[in-house]
């Protein structure tokens, strides 16, 4: 599905993602993880072609970017908590430009479907101003999946929401993976709601992979009992040199063997 | 399963109508942008057609000057609106902090600036109606008087206003919002120089070298050619529309340059 390579972007104030591979597989969730300043965000827009790579490969469905970007889009759904929806435009006419974007033959059955999906269609008149934070969240995601696309890409998708909102998008989107076979690839802070959704952990730490592999693994390979204790363990990491940090994993590792 | 085929329609067509009729929302619930559209030409039509009068009225010899002053008018707005629309349509994303979202779907740089393109043409047809409508109803000048020779001429000064836009989205693209001022401002740089309402033998004489350089300045040569009944002085259309040709492809190669320093660096994230 996604085959991310060896990705490096450097910046002007230092290296944000350091060797970065990636692979997310057919119908797999996956999480990436990592404190503030971690590549999580840099990454994930290597991943989607709006950044480019220093260096480094990123294929998607069998397209390589960056020329094969405008197929790969074809397939994938982007959606960030953080991004407002456009000011002057009702939510159904902003759903019906996404899925004119993405290439739908019917784009009202699609918004009608993605907001009855989320249990929103009474939002559909709604301005984008209107909404609260929450249902601005819920109809970005509907946006992305708009075209029940073979991966999804959410940066921090309930980042500010309140727990019932989280849960409802939660939900969607789990059902999307079930029912549509949809690949997830999900940043979030939020690792309660990782371990809820997500299958497999990616860790980023300096911009480097620290850690890969299910909840359980993860916690294991860190001697914590969840994924909270692995997090505030990294974040604590991620104060020193990253040297340092490397160092301390294996003594983490060893002491949960 | 994506449904990605169309009934005889490519999606690029789809892809440019989606984005024409989001700025075209964008207007209609803005009606402050009107005063773009609409209320600068009429001010400007009703500013410049007075001072036309008032010279012919006044000078000896000035019989000229309103035609100049009213040709000049009515095709600058050709110009102001072609550039403006686009400027603002690009800006209206950076505003909306959806440019993140459009780069996210399969829509090629080109569809985007299409559609944007595309509703420009009616903030087009809308304003400049407004400037030869008050200019013929008010001050007697035909803009269709030019004859067909005002077909070229419209293409060419369209073609500019687009250039001189691309310009502008490649400079945001670069320098983020504080590029924006350009988006207004860089035009009253450029009208002083192109003989839009004198000939350049008006301007000193170190600034006629700048102003033959400028594509704008023998497309305006030619629209005042015709006003004054003359026919189509095809020389000064030859080197108009050469000169375009190389502004296009100038300011399409800066914008592309542009975007790639925008993907290099990471600059999406200003506007996220």
């Amino acid at each position: 599905m996604l085959q991310a390579r060896n990705l490096i972007k450097d910046y002007r104030r230092g290296r944000a993602v350091d060797g970065v591979d990636l692979e997310v597989g057919a119908g797999e969730r996956v999480a990436l993880l990592g404190p503030n300043g971690a590549g999580k965000t840099t990454t994930l827009l290597m991943c989607l072609g709006v950044v480019r790579p220093d260096s480094g490969s990123v294929q998607i469905l069998g397209h390589r970017l960056p020329r094969g970007r405008y197929r790969a889009m074809e397939q994938v759904g982007f959606v960030a908590g953080y991004l407002p929806l456009p000011e002057r435009m009702r939510v159904e006419e902003y759903l019906h430009m996404f899925a004119h974007l993405y290439g739908l033959r019917d784009p009202k059955a699609a918004a009608r479907r993605g907001l009855e999906r989320f249990d929103v269609p009474h939002l559909a008149r709604a301005m984008g101003t209107e909404l609260s934070s929450g249902q601005r969240t819920l109809i970005g995601v509907v946006k992305a999946s708009l075209h029940r696309p073979r991966l999804m890409v959410l940066d921090e998708p309930t980042a500010s929401l309140d727990p019932e909102v989280a849960l409802r998008v939660r939900t969607g989107l789990r059902d999307l993976s079930e029912t549509d076979g949809t690949s997830l690839l999900v940043t979030s802070h939020d690792m309660v709601e990782v371990e809820r959704l997500c299958d497999r952990v990616v860790f980023l730490s300096h911009g480097q992979v620290v850690a890969n592999g299910s909840v359980g693994e993860i916690a294991r390979q860190f001697g914590r009992d969840d994924l909270e204790g692995v997090f505030l363990h990294l974040a604590a990491a991620s104060e020193q040199s990253p040297r340092e940090a490397a160092e301390q994993r294996p003594l983490a590792t060893e002491a949960s063997s | 399963m994506t449904e990605l085929t169309y009934s005889g329609v490519p999606a690029s067509v789809v892809r440019v109508g989606a984005v024409a009729k989001r700025h075209a929302f964008v207007l209609k619930r803005s009606p402050h942008r009107l005063f773009d559209v609409v209320m600068w030409p009429v001010v400007d039509t009703l500013l410049f057609g007075t001072i036309g009068v008032f010279a012919s009225r006044n000078a000896g010899g000035a019989a000229q000057v309103p035609l100049y002053l009213m040709v000049g008018i009515v095709l600058w707005h050709v110009v102001y609106q072609a550039q403006i629309a686009l400027s603002t349509g690009f800006l209206e994303e950076t505003w909306s902090r959806n440019l993140l979202n459009l780069f996210t779907t399969p829509t090629r740089e080109w569809e985007y600036i299409a559609g944007v393109a595309l509703f420009g043409l009616v903030k087009l047809v809308v304003g400049v109606g407004a400037v030869a409508l008050i200019a013929w109803t008010v001050y007697a000048f035909h803009i269709t008087s030019l004859g067909f020779g005002l077909l070229p001429v419209v293409v060419l000064l369209m073609a500019i206003g687009m250039a001189i836009s691309l310009f502008v989205i490649g400079l945001v693209l670069r320098f983020g919002s504080g590029a924006e001022a350009l988006a207004w401002g860089i035009l009253f740089g450029i009208m002083p120089i192109s003989g839009v309402f004198y000939p350049v033998s008006a301007l000193p004489v170190v600034i006629r070298p700048i102003a033959q350089a400028l594509p704008t300045t023998h497309t305006f040569v030619v629209g005042q050619t015709l006003a004054q009944g003359h026919p189509m002085p095809w020389g000064q259309l030859a080197i108009a529309a050469s000169a375009t040709v190389g502004l296009l492809v100038v300011s399409t190669a800066y914008a592309a340059w542009m975007l790639r320093i925008f993907r290099e660096r990471g600059y999406v994230t200003r506007y996220s």
